[in-house]
């Protein structure tokens, strides 16, 4: 990550930097077969990444929401890997049980200079699923997030590269959260993958978890100096 | 010589004539008439066709009729693209009237976003506005607005009000005295050929050398076939609001005066016909 000016500024992810994290990032999914993979375009050469999943849901009545979480940003950062994300449990409620297609992507934003998530999903008979039926199997506590989080909306948008209607988590106020994680590391000398980092805190929001064996990444050998 | 600000006149009053037409597979209780609108170039067609919906839905069943949408020679019209660059994009050197098909069922749930209220079209729009500040001024303009001052954008939009809207969206066209110009420049280039909805880059207005770039001058460097190859004739033409600008017109002019209300530069580029 480069600092586009000392000391206070917000860190921006350049484009070579995000694909390079990437780059990395896809090689680590391959390894742990976690089914991410990078798509370029064909005209322009930019790209994206990528990942479907499908998940066996029920159909169900979402929980209500418990009280509000008191965690601050910090825990949510390092301490939501290690929850399951299963379908929540609405005991005694009769169900059946269906295939939906989960659709992941991460792109680049050369307006704000950062990654956005975009995410859709369908039955596999092709019908897409509403944003409240994907909220359905997000487990309660991240839904309580989306009110507090560094997010400003969850809305529907048109895929820069595929043209078709995705939901996208709105990039304007990334910067804010990331920029603060990102100082705390550079002054522990730590290096660390801007996509994974902002990935495993947007993505159980919207259904998608990441391994923890993300965070044990080798952190990539840079030889720019510009830590 | 014509005043710049007149530009900025007739870009937001162009209109065009527009025949809708109910799809003859849905279910009438009698017959349906075509009905006839000026669509302003500037807004959405979810926007301004509150008429068009209740003249079709008066002679329809009640359970017949969902979300209304739009289509043109069979290809669904994006509502949250300006009506103006649909146009130009799609039908540009057809005659007029503009022919719009109107659907009440099987909505393309591939194809379209939904419009459920206006408010979607509201949060759309703004959000295109925020994303063009974050181009030319870094988000600093929009961020010290107020949010009455984000209302007026919309409500002059939405009601037809220049003044209103230029009250405010003039402050999003100015640049400080010691830049010639915006960071870079809010565009988006379309063409109805490829998959991909659109081109945008980051592309600075001013040269290193302080020389203005040009209209040419983004096209060379991000959509380059539209430029005339050197040997053949010219197969396409560059559009905005229904009409060619010289490629030697300074991009920076361009944005300032030739950008819809969401304060992007929307530019088609369509087959030249060949009459």
């Amino acid at each position: 990550v480069s600092c586009s000016m000392a000391g206070e500024e917000d860190l921006f992810l350049e484009e070579k930097r995000f694909k390079q994290y990437c780059e990395d990032f896809v090689k680590h999914s391959q390894q742990i077969g976690d089914g991410w993979e990078w798509r370029t375009s064909k005209d322009l050469g930019d790209g994206y990444l990528s990942k479907t999943h499908f998940q066996v849901r029920n159909r169900h009545i979402p929980p209500d929401l418990k009280e509000k979480n008191n965690d601050n940003t910090e825990q949510m950062l390092f301490a939501h890997i290690e929850e399951p994300l299963d379908d929540s449990q609405a005991a005694g409620v009769c169900s059946t049980e269906e295939v939906v297609r989960y659709e992941y992507h991460v792109l680049y934003s050369s307006s704000y200079q950062v990654p956005v998530l975009y995410f859709r999903a369908c039955f596999l008979d092709g019908r897409p699923l509403t944003l409240d039926e994907i909220w359905g199997s997000v487990h309660a506590s991240y839904q309580d997030r989306l009110q507090e989080g560094p997010w400003d909306t969850i809305t529907q948008q048109e895929h820069p590269i595929l043209g078709q209607p995705f939901f996208v988590l709105h990039p304007c106020r990334t910067n804010e959260f990331i920029s603060a994680v990102l100082r705390g590391s550079q002054e522990h000398h730590r290096r660390t993958n801007y996509i994974i980092l902002w990935l495993s805190t947007v993505g159980p929001v919207v259904g998608l978890n990441l391994p923890l064996s993300y965070a044990k990444l080798a952190p990539e050998q840079s030889t720019d100096a510009d830590l | 010589m014509t005043d710049d600000k007149d530009v900025l006149r007739d870009v937001w009053f162009g209109r065009i004539p527009t025949c809708f037409t109910l799809y003859q597979d849905e279910i009438t209780e009698r017959e349906a008439e075509p009905y006839y609108l000026l669509l302003p170039r500037i807004s959405y067609l979810t926007l301004v066709t509150d008429k068009v919906k209740k003249h079709f839905q008066k002679v329809m069943r009640q359970e017949e009729v969902s979300e209304i949408w739009f289509e043109y020679e069979g290809t669904p019209l994006k509502w949250h693209y300006p009506i103006g660059l649909l146009f130009d994009l799609h039908a540009s050197n057809i005659a007029l009237p503009w022919s719009i098909t109107v659907h009440f069922k099987n909505f393309p749930e591939k194809d379209l976003l939904h419009c459920h209220s206006k408010d979607v079209i509201e949060a759309h729009f703004m959000a295109c506005i925020k994303e063009a500040d974050a181009l030319k001024h870094k988000s600093q303009v929009i961020n010290e607005m107020q949010k009455k001052d984000h209302k007026q954008l919309w409500m002059g939009l939405q009601n037809d009000k220049f003044e209103q809207f230029w009250a405010i969206n003039r402050k999003l066209m100015e640049y400080p005295p010691e830049d010639n110009g915006f960071r870079y420049i809010p565009f988006r280039i379309y063409q109805a050929t490829t998959e991909r909805p659109f081109i945008q880059k980051l592309f600075r207005p001013i040269a290193s050398g302080g020389q203005l770039h040009t209209l040419g001058d983004l096209l060379k460097d991000v959509c380059p076939s539209a430029i005339t190859p050197e040997d053949g004739e010219q197969k396409t033409q560059v559009m905005i609001h229904g009409i060619e600008p010289m490629l030697e017109t300074p991009i920076q002019w361009l944005s300032e005066h030739m950008s819809y209300p969401d304060n992007f530069l929307h530019i088609s580029i369509i087959p030249r016909p060949t009459d």
